[in-house]
């Protein structure tokens, strides 16, 4: 009796500010250490490589292009994305399924708090998963020479987009924790994925921008990254609305009325339920926030501006020091991210320059200009001395591979639709031209630059950029006038064009009135 | 006591029921199916049919050609398909292994009747609308996936059955964006393709065979109820 009145007392030990901080990052940390998300990682990586790098190989090597896919179109979300809603649906279901649920709410932790941690855990894998599967593409991408800028912006995009996939599946795991909570989080990501997409392919403005896989209006024009700068408005809008849809979630979370518990101190969570609620209701603001401003962007020459994010410093073009060469005595300057494409131009447009040497409006410079989404870009003769003015950009058919049409496109069938371009900016002929003269010395140019009669017809049709009447054979009166034109000896013609060339491109002749 | 004078438990325990095998294999036909949460899956089988006709009457379609409209209604059938996987999780592991020697049976028995609803759920949700490939395509489709997805169950786990179906249905979309010549991509093959449904075949008897033998797998601490 004496010894246990003798005994030193226990000192109370008050818990110091540090202490919940610390003892939270060690919850984190053993979350880390076990999740689960780490057990799909590789074949994530897999299907990144078949689905996000693999057809991506078949662009052109522009950043804008290469990226088109995976980027622009979402599929880099849509690889990592449901994957990790299904596993974070799992990992969030764990204490329902496993019967555990009040067993972990007597701890000290309010539940919320622990919960808060697992998600991190898994957000945090997932995120340095895309970030690390991302950067090798990337560097992939340099390593093969790729030009023009890289999208960081949709980097940010996707990263936020994983997160926010990380915790819309936790909030389906924690309300339904069942063992189909991970399958139907993962599917029903991916409908919602796809269903995105379609909405995306089908409205070109309005709040169907904010969503991740529309690449409407902002990633479908080749010199973004080259000419001018991708223009970050709707990334931001995007990657608001992502970061509404995880803090509602995260929000979400803490509603349930076990959640705020912490049973040490006997507290009844009312304060943190009240801020779970506080949470969701500025997560749900803030994605109708971004809705809101996606719907105000409008099409600008470098893309969808938002007003309320647009800053005029990315209107800036972006500065170069071109690349020239010479095509017929006349100098051909490219942006020298096309530099591959420069000895194919000069080599397309030097048959169709000796023709026009000397005429009046035959140009005495060829400079290369951005093709812009507003007006996309047709190639045009303007200026005095008059310059001809090419938007590679906007031309789908350059030398290679694309993944926008099958087959490969020659260096011979560019150099024709380059030459057909040309002779019809030459003529005067506009988009969807029905002036059967013009059409007439346009296709007369082409047959003496060694163009076949039988192509004449498709090539127009691809250098009018329009949607023109049906590709037929090469007969008729405006075939026939051509070959006689062509058949002329050369200053024969180049006499008849000096004296009529005004006149046709007034639209002031008639196929009778040709020579 | 001797064996003249020993009587049946159902006759001493009151309330205790009488050892009939055909009640028996009944009972543990249900018991098993419960565990399994068999009749979640069916409410969702019939969910995934109700959304497969809601998509088709409401045309939920990709912008594009045929192959491109398959994706919304592959996505459903294969949701389906990851469902029937995850319902082979067992819940005890080892010890339901060690005693229950009926388990290749019932695995197999549930595998199937769960594909046959399943299958059932979806053409009458196809009714709804006109179905891109048509209902061959769609026995064909739902049937390899789900397959895949028993696979899937024995290599990762019941639980994990639905990460098969899930990267399967990442390769084929690719796959529907191209010509894939190879059979083994059933979903973006004709819907008369032979190769197509034979592989689809092959891999719904492997799944079958493999979840009846072996068994989902027992993934150490994730084996958890549920």
């Amino acid at each position: 009796m004496t010894a246990a009145t003798d005994a030193p007392v226990r000192p109370i030990v008050t818990a110091s500010a540090w202490d919940a901080p610390v003892s939270l990052l060690r919850l984190l940390r053993i979350e880390l250490r076990r999740s689960s998300v780490v057990l799909i990682l590789p074949l994530v990586a897999a299907l990144f490589w078949f689905d996000s790098y693999r057809p991506s190989t078949a662009q052109q090597p522009f950043w804008v292009l290469r990226t088109f896919w995976n980027m622009g179109q979402g599929h880099t979300i849509i690889d990592v994305g449901p994957f990790v809603a299904g596993m974070a649906a799992w990992i969030a279901s764990r204490d329902g399924r496993r019967g555990t649920t009040d067993l972990v709410s007597t701890t000290v932790r309010a539940r919320w708090t622990t919960r808060l941690a697992s998600w991190a855990a898994t957000a945090i894998w997932a995120v340095a998963a895309y970030l690390v599967f991302v950067g090798v593409i990337f560097g992939v991408y340099a390593y093969q020479g790729v030009t023009g800028q890289v999208p960081w912006w949709w980097v940010a995009v996707g990263a936020t987009a994983v997160a926010a996939f990380s915790a819309a599946g936790f909030a389906v795991g924690a309300f339904f924790p069942s063992r189909y909570a991970a399958p139907l989080a993962a599917f029903g990501g991916f409908l919602a994925m796809v269903l995105s997409a379609q909405t995306g392919f089908r409205d070109r403005t309005g709040w169907a921008l904010v969503l991740p896989t529309n690449s409407n209006g902002n990633y479908d024009q080749q010199d973004s990254g080259i000419f001018y700068h991708y223009l970050p408005d709707l990334p931001i809008a995007r990657t608001i609305f992502l970061a509404g849809i995880l803090v509602a979630c995260l929000g979400l979370l803490g509603l349930p009325s076990g959640a705020g518990r912490r049973w040490s101190r006997g507290a009844t969570g009312r304060w943190s339920r009240r801020t779970a609620a506080v949470v969701t209701l500025v997560g749900v603001a803030v994605t109708g926030t971004a809705v809101g401003l996606a719907a105000t962007a409008r099409p600008s020459p470098q893309g969808m501006a938002i007003a309320a994010l647009h800053d005029t410093a990315n209107d800036r073009p972006i500065d170069y020091t071109p690349v020239c060469g010479t095509a017929a005595q006349t100098p051909v300057c490219l942006n020298p991210a096309y530099r591959r494409y420069l000895t194919d131009v000069t080599a397309a447009l030097a048959p169709v320059l000796t023709q026009v040497a000397g005429l009046p409006g035959a140009p005495e410079r060829v400079t290369q200009v951005a093709a812009t989404y507003d007006t996309r870009g047709a190639m045009t003769i303007s200026g005095s001395p008059p310059v001809l003015s090419i938007p590679l950009g906007a031309e789908s058919s350059l030398p290679g591979t694309s993944g926008f049409h099958e087959g490969v496109t020659t260096t011979t069938q560019f150099g024709n639709i380059l030459r057909a371009q040309f002779t019809q900016a030459f003529v005067g002929a506009g988009i969807n031209d029905d002036n059967a003269a013009r059409q007439a010395v346009a296709g007369a140019l082409l047959l003496r630059a060694g163009v076949p009669l039988a192509d004449l017809p498709k090539l127009k049709a691809i250098a009018q950029e329009g949607p023109g009447p049906e590709i037929g054979p090469a007969t008729g009166p405006v075939y026939a006038a051509a070959q006689r034109l062509a058949a002329l000896p050369d200053t024969t013609l180049h006499a008849w064009l000096a004296a009529h060339l005004v006149a046709l491109r007034a639209g002031g002749l008639t196929l009778d009135q040709l020579p | 006591m001797t064996a003249g004078t020993r009587t049946s438990p159902a006759a001493t325990e009151p309330g205790a029921v009488a050892y009939r095998p055909v009640g028996a294999g009944v009972r543990l036909v249900r018991l098993y199916a419960v565990s399994r949460r068999v009749p979640v899956a069916l409410g969702l089988l019939a969910a995934f049919g109700a959304l497969l006709g809601t998509a088709l009457h409401y045309h939920w379609s990709i912008a594009g050609g045929l192959a491109a409209q398959l994706v919304i209604p592959l996505t459903i059938e294969t949701g389906a398909g990851a469902v029937v996987a995850v319902s082979l999780h067992g819940p005890f592991g080892e010890p339901e292994r060690a005693t229950g020697r009926w388990l290749p049976w019932l695995r197999l028995g549930t595998a199937l009747a769960l594909t046959g609803t399943g299958f059932g759920a979806l053409a009458v949700g196809a009714s709804a609308g006109v179905l891109p490939d048509g209902t061959l395509a769609l026995l064909r489709n739902f049937a390899g996936t789900a397959g895949l997805g028993l696979l899937s169950a024995v290599a990762l786990g019941g639980a994990f059955g639905w990460v098969g179906p899930m990267a399967y249905l990442l390769v084929t979309e690719v796959a529907l964006n191209g010509h894939p010549t190879t059979p083994w991509v059933w979903a973006a093959r004709p819907p008369h393709d032979h190769g197509a449904a034979l592989c689809a075949a092959l891999v719904f008897v492997a799944g079958c065979l493999a979840i009846a033998l072996l068994g989902p797998r027992d993934a150490g601490g994730n084996a958890a109820p549920g």
